[in-house]
């Protein structure tokens, strides 16, 4: 009696879990396969299988122009954001001073404050001073903001684990500061800057909220440009454009599945 | 561990950014939500926030984003929950691949996966067409443009992070637990009921806020799959920022978003540290 209530149990589980799964895959693959349809309108399953939206995609200036600003702006965004990560994660790891709650409370905000108020606020000082037409610098500054948090995260949790006196024994024997942490600290931390820049590349890549807000006419982002045609056009160049974003987003992930483990996506 | 001294050389860049780009620009969302709605008022002025919950369409949509965070946690941690059990106890080579299918989709922009919803949840979409097959319904209904759409949506946003903060926890449940109660005589039904439930509970409850305070604060999933007859909090800070061109109203919308942002993280911390001082 057990044994059937046992196994009857797990065979709930595991169908209802195989459901779920595929319901999380789902939206994915239907994006991909009504990219390759041949006719006008979107369909699934389509009636028949081209890449003529690709050709199309690939003709669009749209794509290509909101492509560009949206890889700038995440290089950029990412490296500031890196340069920021490791300077707050060495505060947060090796000094103990008054008002270090606080400075962790600041740094990790943005993971708190929703991404439509950051949006919202940063477009209310561009206003203010004048600045709205500088799109891609406020583009930059908004993406760089958000993601640091995820930079700072990452290279902190791989500094946790270093023994302080290697940096203290370095110093003895004549090293600087400075040479001290590019020959000691650096090497070990790479592993965590790397897993943040990806991230935090990811995101930026990805990200529609705080883009939505900031983006003007001549410095749109490819999501938000993206949005726009899905929302008023329904021919399938979109469904390309999604399914090529799909598959740049594969190649971080599998860049991040290979060099530092999903690890890094599991522990929040 | 040096104690006491600022680290200002390295501290100072850090804090003036965020001091110039977070702190600031919410000061002045702050200030602005919060101005005068008469000529002869006085800062502040409750008006406006006030007014949100006033008005029919802000108290509408005040409903409707607690309506629907309520229905996306709760589908969230009733199908996180047998994913995350699937994937802690199945072979260690699968548990590689079923891990990439949870995170995988988290990370592709909200934008991409609402495109694939509107296509799946269509007239003629894969939805609807096996609901017509199994003989629910009779002509395709209408699934995306409206609350249900946002529902499927954010249910898809949301649930990775609910299954992995369940992971976190029973992967940490000793098996010697099970083996031990199992040997005093309970039965798998009681084991799950009265070992595994109960260790998974703070894993649970982290999900749970994750799940509901993101809930209140997506925006482009509801933007795409709602449509403009469903505005949340979020459409219509939109909606009041571009269309209507009222920026006082929206920066209420965002004060309103800001002390929820910052209400359900307290939450979370005090909830957190209580179930760590009883489990530790």
């Amino acid at each position: 009696m057990a044994d059937l209530f046992l196994r009857s149990g797990r065979g709930l589980v595991t169908v209802m879990a195989v459901f779920w799964l595929v319901f999380l895959v789902a939206p994915i693959v239907v994006t991909l396969a009504s990219s390759f349809t041949s006719s006008t309108y979107l369909t699934f399953p389509p009636p028949g299988w081209s890449v003529r939206w690709y050709l199309s995609a690939f003709e669009s200036e749209w794509v290509w122009s909101t492509f560009w600003n949206s890889v700038v702006i995440a290089v950029v965004s990412t490296a500031i954001a890196v340069a920021l990560g490791i300077a707050a994660a060495r505060v947060l790891a090796r000094h103990r001073f008054y008002g270090r709650g606080a400075f962790e409370y600041a740094v990790l905000s943005p993971l708190i404050i929703p991404g439509v108020v950051v949006g919202f606020a940063l477009l209310n000082v561009s206003v203010l001073i004048e600045t709205q037409d500088a799109g891609l610098l406020n583009l930059i500054i908004g993406h760089t903001m958000v993601t640091t948090p995820f930079t700072l995260r990452s290279v902190w949790s791989s500094m946790a684990g270093n023994d302080i006196s290697l940096e203290e024994a370095a110093q003895s024997l004549g090293a600087t500061r400075w040479s001290a942490f590019w020959l000691i600290v650096f090497p070990l931390i790479v592993p965590g800057i790397v897993a943040g820049a990806i991230i935090a590349f990811t995101f930026s890549f990805n990200d529609v909220t705080i883009s939505a807000f900031l983006s003007d006419r001549e410095a749109r982002t490819l999501p938000v440009e993206l949005m726009s045609h899905i929302e008023y056009l329904p021919d399938p160049t979109p469904a390309a454009v999604s399914s090529l974003m799909i598959v740049i987003t594969l190649a971080f992930f599998l860049l991040v599945e290979r060099t530092v483990g999903l690890g890094v996506f599991a522990d929040r | 561990m040096k104690a006491g001294r600022f680290p200002a050389s390295l501290a100072t860049p850090v804090l003036l950014a965020f001091a110039v780009f977070i702190v600031a620009p919410c000061v002045m969302l702050l200030v602005k939500g919060l101005e005068p709605t008469a000529e002869t008022g006085e800062w502040p002025d409750f008006t406006n926030v006030l007014g949100v919950f006033d008005s029919k369409v802000g108290q509408q949509a005040l409903n409707r984003t607690i309506r629907i965070s309520l229905i996306v946690t709760a589908v969230c941690m009733l199908a996180g929950y047998p994913v995350a059990l699937f994937i802690a106890r199945c072979a260690p080579r699968w548990r590689g691949l079923l891990l990439a299918v949870v995170i995988f989709p988290f990370l592709i922009s909200a934008v991409v996966r609402a495109f694939g919803w509107t296509v799946l949840l269509g007239d003629s979409g894969l939805a609807n067409k096996g609901l017509i097959a199994l003989g629910l319904i009779e002509r395709p209904i209408a699934l995306v443009q409206n609350e249900i759409g946002i529902i499927v949506g954010e249910t898809h946003l949301l649930m990775p992070y609910m299954i992995l903060s369940l992971l976190a926890v029973l992967q940490r449940i000793d098996p010697n637990l099970r083996h031990a109660a199992e040997s005093l005589g309970a039965s798998p039904v009681s084991v799950f009921w009265r070992i595994v439930i109960p260790l998974t509970l703070p894993g649970l409850l982290t999900g749970t806020l994750l799940v509901f305070s993101l809930a209140m604060t997506a925006f482009a999933t509801p933007f795409l799959l709602g449509g403009g007859r469903t505005p949340i909090l979020t459409t219509l800070l939109y909606d009041y920022a571009f269309t209507l061109f009222d920026w006082r109203l929206a920066a209420a919308i965002g004060i309103v978003l800001l002390i929820l942002g910052i209400l359900f993280v307290t939450i979370h911390r005090f909830v957190s540290s209580r179930g760590m001082r009883s489990y530790g």
